[in-house]
């Protein structure tokens, strides 16, 4: 594990969503990935970190470089303390929302980048673990 | 991006809307609200958004744009989405983003061109 290059952003307002998308662009980048994984790792930071600000209105998101073996790359952990999601498998399915939203969130981030594992339990909050890696 | 750095701008009576690179959810919303005034204001026929500086695509912006493109077609419009990036494309269908029912263009001329052949 490299934290040299760890980033910490906290959600509290909509706003918030922006700037995890700034910061991540710039890790992203600072990392030595192109700019198509570029784009694929904001999209993704921002549908999960807009899962945060409207499902549990606040929580974190923390950026580490990281290295495993030859591999080299970034894992983004999106963490919050809300309600959690009671079927982590059906919040995977394409389509499927508990709010008004196209349900496309989770399993569209998870197109995106290269791993994903979802913690969560009913009353227990949402950990999100996402990581894409250098080709 | 704050909401004040939206501008809709009418050619003959097309409105042209370039949004910005990095707008918050709330000013997504606010340049739906001020493409809906223009378009009764001007008596528009088409709108054009210009997404060319536009670096991310996510769901909530997406499902934005395809609300307004049904509502200016409400009001007897049609909306083009024009400029998309290469990277932007490549990350809205993988994300699983269709954009049902939205017309675009490579870039805003070709979408000038379209809306005058339109009837």
């Amino acid at each position: 594990m490299l934290n040299d290059a760890a980033v910490e952003i906290i959600i509290r307002v909509e706003g918030d969503i922006v700037l995890v998308r700034k910061k991540i662009r710039e890790a992203a980048g600072f990392a030595g990935f192109g700019g198509t994984d570029i784009t694929r790792i904001v999209t993704a930071a921002s549908e999960l970190a807009r899962n945060i600000f409207k499902y549990a209105g606040k929580g974190t998101v923390r950026c580490t470089r990281v290295e495993n073996g030859s591999r080299q790359g970034l894992t983004i952990v999106f963490k919050d303390q809300g309600p959690g999601i009671s079927d982590v498998t059906r919040a995977m399915q394409a389509g499927y929302t508990t709010s008004n939203g196209l349900g496309m969130g989770l399993p569209g981030s998870r197109r995106l980048m290269d791993e994903m594992h979802i913690e969560s339990a009913p009353g227990e909050g949402t950990t999100v673990v996402v990581s894409k890696w250098l080709k | 991006m704050g909401a004040d750095s939206i501008a809709v701008n009418r050619i003959r009576n097309i409105l042209l809307v370039t949004v910005p690179p990095d707008p918050e959810d709330e000013t997504i919303t606010v340049l739906q609200e001020k493409v809906l005034k223009a378009m009764s204001r001007h008596d528009a026929k088409g709108v054009i958004l210009d997404i060319s500086v536009v670096e991310t695509l996510d769901s909530f912006f997406a499902r934005t744009i395809s609300e307004t493109s049904q509502m200016v077609e409400l009001m007897g419009g049609r909306t083009i989405v024009s400029g998309m990036q290469a990277n932007v494309a490549i990350t809205a269908t993988q994300l699983g983003l269709t954009l049902d029912n939205i017309r675009t263009a490579l870039d805003v001329d070709i979408a000038l061109n379209l809306l005058e052949n339109m009837d």
